[in-house]
């Protein structure tokens, strides 16, 4: 005799979903001064696991059905932690697709080219400049060359 | 000193350097001529689509000879600052 109260909830896929909700914010943690070097495996390795806890949870609203209810919350959180799996995933990909083709930039040991830009104020500035002390000042004993994305 | 470089306009550059507070120059090099030249450039690597730099930094000494490097292979994964330090103690 079945009875539909008597069934017991399964928290699984909810906990799934935290764990792929906490994977995806995870992303953001070197904005709060946690070393970034983890992070992209940290984001994915959670995402992971909360997929395979939400299974568990859709294998028990499914397989155990007389025991567990909760097949239609179930799917529905299951779709929503694969979403969020797969954005996961997309960024994972996204953040480490740079080009590899940077084999002729220069190497330690090698002088780098010089060149001409403008600064932030719209005055052109050349690296032999910038390395003979800007202005009067004293020359630096090294520069730190940043290329960097832009700002967005 | 440091020395930022990337596609933006000045202007962008400026109003990045003042929010901040750098006082170390940004330079602009919005046709990538520069990033190109040090093979650099992460074509259509922007949320637009545009081609900017992958994200590097070289030290160079008064002879403009590299002393370290670092390219990221994760845009999220950036150099250690005690690593930049050490090279940088190293040159005198």
């Amino acid at each position: 005799m079945a009875d539909t109260t008597a069934r017991k909830r399964t928290l699984a896929p909810w906990m799934g979903l935290l764990l792929t909700v906490l994977g995806a914010l995870s992303n953001g943690l070197p904005f709060i001064g946690f070393p970034a070097a983890p992070v992209p495996w940290i984001s994915l390795l959670l995402s992971l696991i909360g997929l395979v806890v939400v299974l568990l949870g859709l294998w028990r609203a499914f397989g155990q059905s007389t025991v567990y209810k909760g097949k239609l919350s179930g799917s529905v959180v299951a779709a929503f932690s694969l979403l969020l799996l797969a954005g996961t995933i997309f960024y994972f990909w996204g953040a480490r697709h740079i080009p590899a083709e940077s084999a002729a930039a220069p190497q330690v040991g090698q002088r780098v080219p010089d060149f001409t830009l403008p600064d932030s104020t719209g005055h052109s500035v050349s690296l032999t400049q910038l390395l003979s002390g800007l202005a009067g000042k004293e020359p630096p004993k090294a520069l730190l060359l940043i290329f960097y994305r832009g700002y967005w | 000193m440091p020395v930022a470089i990337s596609v933006d306009a000045p202007g962008v550059s400026e109003n990045l350097r003042r929010k901040r507070g750098y006082t170390f120059p940004f330079l602009s090099d919005p046709k990538a001529d520069v990033i190109r030249r040090y093979e650099l450039l992460h074509p259509r690597g922007s949320p637009d689509g545009t081609d900017i730099s992958r994200p590097a930094e070289f030290l160079i000494d008064r002879s403009g000879t590299v002393r370290w490097e670092n390219f990221t292979e994760d845009i999220r994964v950036r150099p250690r600052a005690d690593e930049l330090l050490a090279a940088a103690h190293a040159i005198q």
